[in-house]
Parts: C-alpha cells; structure tokens; sequence
C-alpha cells in the first residue's frame, strides 16, 4: 500500500522509479501451499495404511473412504442436512442470546458483574452432559441437537462480543458524547460496528462448535438421523467404510462454512485490519 | 499547503456573525472543579477567569497535571464543575453541548474505522442532528475542505489506509465540518511526529481563519502554543489555575518564516519563562 500526498511525498525527482519486482513463482507457490498440505497428509496415511498393511477395521486408506462416499451421494446428503440443519439452528440460536446478554452487559455494569459468574460456570461445565436434559425436556426431534450446539457457540460469543461491545475508542466515545448523542447512537453507530470483527472471529471458532454440539446431540440425545448417528450407528455394526464417511462428510461441511464466513467476511470488513493484505 | 485554493463556499459568510458579535465567546467566573477520590482529592481548577472573545485563539499551556484538559472539559461541558459560572455561546456548557455548539477535538483522532474518509467527516453531523443550532456544512463543502487540506485522492478511503499526519487531517476537517462556533482542541497533534506537527499548525491557522471560529486549543508545546494564539493561557498544577496570560502580538496570516522572528523568539522565551517559575515552585 502507497499513501503518499505531495505535501509528504518524498520524491526523488529525477531518479527512475523502478518497477515492482515481479515473482509469479512465489505466488503460485503461497496459492497452492494450503493443498501440498493437504495432499501430503492424505498421501502419507494412504502410503503408511497399503505399506504397513494396516486392517481397514482399524484404519481403512481415504481412498476407500472417498470411494464409498462417492458411492452413496443419497444416503450421506440426507444426513448431512440434518446435520447442518440442527448446527445452523443451533449457531444462531447461541449467536442471538450471546449478543442480547452481552448488548445489556456492556450498558449496564450490574448486569456485566451478574452475568460474568455464570459464563463461567457454563465455560467450566462439560455441556455435553446437557445432552440427556434436553432430551428428557424436549424429545425425539430437533431441539435437543440444537441446544447442545447452541450452548457450545454461547460462550464464545459473548465473551467476544462483550469485549467488542465495550472496548471501543475512548475518545471516539468522548467525541460522541460532545455532540450529545444519545445512548441509541453510541450503539448503533460506534459499539456495534465495533464489535463486528469480534464477531467474526468467534463465529468461526462456532462454526465448528455449532458442529460439534450437533454431532454429540445426535449421539446422546436419541436421534434416527445426521451423521453423528450415522457415525454411532456404524461403530455398533463395525461399518468403518461408514465410520469413516461420517467424519469425511462432516469435516468437509466445517471446511465449507468457514470458506462462505470467511468471504462475508472479507466483504463486511473491509476496513479492518485484518482484511488487509500481507505484504 | 502548497497554495490551494477553496471554493467560495467553504469561506462561510452566514457564520461571520459569530466573529461579529460583541462579548465573550466563551466566559468563566470563578470557577472551581475538584476530582474526589477515596483518600486524596485533587484541586483541578481553582478560582478560573476568562473570557475569550468570539474568533479568538486561545491556547493553553502548563505541566501535566495543572487541570488544562479539565479547563477544556469543563467549558465542553463533558465534565461538571463546583462552584463558579461558564458561559458558552451564550448558555450553559450543557446546553452548548447538547444544540452541538461545541466542536471537539480529541488527542488521537478517533476516526472510526469501518467509515471513509467522507463518511467519518460527515459522522458528528449525522448524530444529535435535530437538536443542531447550526447547520453543518454541506456534502460539497466537506469534500472542498478535504481537498484544501490535500486528502482529495482518499475521499474515499478507509482510515487504515491513511498516515498518522492524513488522518490527523481528517479529525480537524471533521471539527470544523460541524460547523459548530467553538472549538475545542485537546492536544490534537501531540501524538504527531515534530515535523508533521509543524505543518499541521499552518493547516489548523488557515482552516481557523477561513471560517472564524473561537478556538480553545491545549497543548504542551511552547512554540506551537505561540505561532498559533492571539493569547497564551499558561496554568500552574496543585491547585489548578491560571498564573498568566500573555498576549500574542504577532501579525495574522502566521506563516512558517516567523518562527525566526525576534518577536516571537521574544513571546516563547516569555512563555518558557512563565512556566519555568510554575515548575521550580
């Protein structure tokens, strides 16, 4: 990035500017560098697995499991939109009751001092054993699943958007006050923007949880359906091709989602410094 | 800067009347501020007079601690105040405050960062706004001004793409954007680097006589506190307040060729003086 202005310029006159050095090489290398790691991780397991001769029972090579996936399209997208439906209920139900609690503890410090405790008693609590209640509470369907995510992607959410809520500029602040404005605007125009990368920031450290919370609501809180069932379901009857897909279909919708977060992303916060590019 | 030019409308006659009226801009009588804390309670003004007249500069200078900031906030009306009276603009600090009569400019510049350049001019119109007693200046005009102070090509830039000094610029273009009569500046330039610094004075002298503002402008420098002000406020710490005040009679425009000038070597050396008895008491 050149800013420069004339008044701070400091141009040399006279000498040739010389032209920025040009490395494709090195591009394309940064470009591919994400799939080399990739391709190298899955080489070496399919490389150990034929040479060792390991028992697919124990570890079956990812060209099997990519196989058997490939094989039954039908049967792992029926899953995997349970899934995804229950993580996707699941992520905003915890997004929208983070930033309601953490919005009334960044404007009041008696909310802030009564809510802290239990964020950490939530924080220090397993949830997953939550699991079970929500069953008993709500039954064979939906919600069980997505409360399980939902109160994994809470806390991260309002510890995140808390901080974001309340760390802003102080003189920003100040400045604001100087003209008066109301406690509305301070909000809505200097909070709220504010806490945006916060957000963001947790939520894909959520994405994953909202995925995690589902797959546990699946496996503890009675399901006939989703991948963690269908990952439960093929460890009783030593299905390991199955086994195997569920993992495979799961890390790939988490690797998809953070891809579409990370391109709203870039999008919503372009003026963040996170946005900007290495040099 | 390098010679540019502003559109005649960015030059505004229907705030001339502020520079016209008669009396004090801003007025103190008496006035006193304590900070109380739990085992030490500090005097931050003791007993403050002054009066500054509508299109004066006025700055205030003093060692850390002898309640400058609190002078300024206490005009802004950002911080309440003891005994004693403020006038400003003809009410209250609060009423100035809350009609937007008050322009304030904080040390850093505050810029909001996901706003730009444009935008972040226009943000302390947009709030507050029906209770305004003036009207900001127009779109047209802020961009104008933006561009007399050399940020035509980052209108609409992100902050992050700016330098300390650029954005800076931006923090007074906004002040002055408000349109607000009084200014009040809190060390504005203080996290600038010195050379930076001294072409911000001229940009801040030239906006200032372009649209007459009255300016209250803290500062720590000795020789910024002279080439900009008609008068120097020096203050004293321990209990805050006022010990003198010495008349800057320097020709207007200022430019940067007299900072050679006798006369003002004279003035800093006066002012050097002044608060060198404050800090060896």
């Amino acid at each position: 990035m050149s800013v420069s202005v004339s008044i701070s310029d400091h141009e040399t006159g006279a000498e040739q500017v010389p032209s920025p050095p040009r490395q494709p090489l090195r591009r394309l290398a940064v470009m591919i560098a994400p799939v080399v790691g990739l391709v190298l991780v899955f080489g070496l397991w399919e490389l150990y697995v034929r040479a060792a001769g390991v028992r697919p029972l124990t570890l079956p090579p990812p060209s099997r499991v990519l196989r058997h996936v490939i094989e039954e399209p039908g049967f792992y997208w029926e899953h995997a939109v349970i899934t995804i439906e229950e993580a996707t209920l699941g992520f905003w139900l915890g997004f929208a009751a983070a930033v309601a609690v953490a919005t009334f503890m960044a404007l009041s410090r008696f909310v802030e001092r009564a809510t802290l405790p239990t964020i950490v008693l939530l924080q220090s609590t397993p949830v997953a054993v939550l699991a079970p209640v929500f069953l008993i509470w709500f039954g064979f369907n939906i919600w069980p699943k997505a409360l399980v995510a939902a109160v994994f992607c809470y806390v991260p959410f309002v510890t995140n958007a808390f901080t974001g809520l309340r760390s802003i500029d102080e003189n920003a602040f100040e400045l604001m006050r100087s003209v008066s404005s109301s406690r509305r605007e301070i909000f809505w125009k200097l909070r709220l923007p504010h806490c945006l990368p916060y957000l963001f920031s947790s939520a894909r450290l959520c994405l994953g949880l909202a995925l995690v919370g589902a797959v546990i609501g699946e496996m503890f809180a009675g399901s006939t359906g989703g991948l963690g069932n269908t990952a439960r379901v093929a460890q009783t009857r030593l299905l390991v091709d199955q086994l195997w897909g569920s993992i495979f279909v799961l890390a790939l919708i988490g690797v998809v989602a953070n891809l579409v977060l990370a391109a709203v992303e870039s999008r919503m916060l372009r003026w963040h410094s996170s946005q900007t590019t290495r040099r | 800067m390098e010679g540019t030019t502003v559109p005649q409308s960015v030059v505004r006659p229907d705030h001339s009347s502020d520079a016209g009226s008669a009396g004090a801009a801003v007025s103190l009588r008496g006035v006193s501020k304590w900070y109380l804390g739990r085992n030490d309670h500090t005097h931050a003004l003791s007993q403050v007079d002054l009066d500054v007249s509508a299109g004066e500069f006025v700055s205030v200078i003093g060692p850390s601690g002898c309640g400058k900031s609190t002078l300024l906030r206490v005009v802004g009306g950002l911080v309440p105040y003891e005994t004693g009276s403020v006038d400003v603009a003809g009410t209250t600090p609060a009423a100035a405050r809350r009609t937007k009569q008050l322009g304030f400019t904080p040390q850093t510049p505050a810029l909001l960062p996901w706003r730009t350049v444009r935008r972040n001019v226009r943000f302390l119109s947009e709030l507050n706004a029906r209770r305004a007693a003036r009207e900001p200046l127009s779109e047209k005009d802020s961009v104008a001004l933006l561009e007399t102070v050399g940020l035509g090509e980052f209108i609409d830039s992100f902050p992050n793409q700016l330098s300390g000094g650029m954005q800076q610029r931006v923090a007074l273009v906004r002040s002055f954007v408000l349109g607000a009569p009084v200014m009040l500046m809190d060390e504005p330039f203080s996290a600038l680097d010195e050379i930076t610094r001294n072409e911000m004075r001229y940009l801040l002298l030239d906006l200032w006589a372009r649209t007459q503002k009255t300016v209250i402008f803290v500062t720590h420098s000795i020789p910024e506190a002279v080439i900009l002000a008609d008068r120097v406020l020096v203050m004293a710490p321990r209990p805050g307040r006022v010990v003198s005040i010495e008349p800057i009679d320097l020709p207007r425009p200022r430019v940067a060729s007299m900072e050679d000038d006798p006369q003002y070597l004279e003035h800093v050396r006066s002012v050097r003086a002044a608060l060198h008895a404050v800090s060896v008491r």
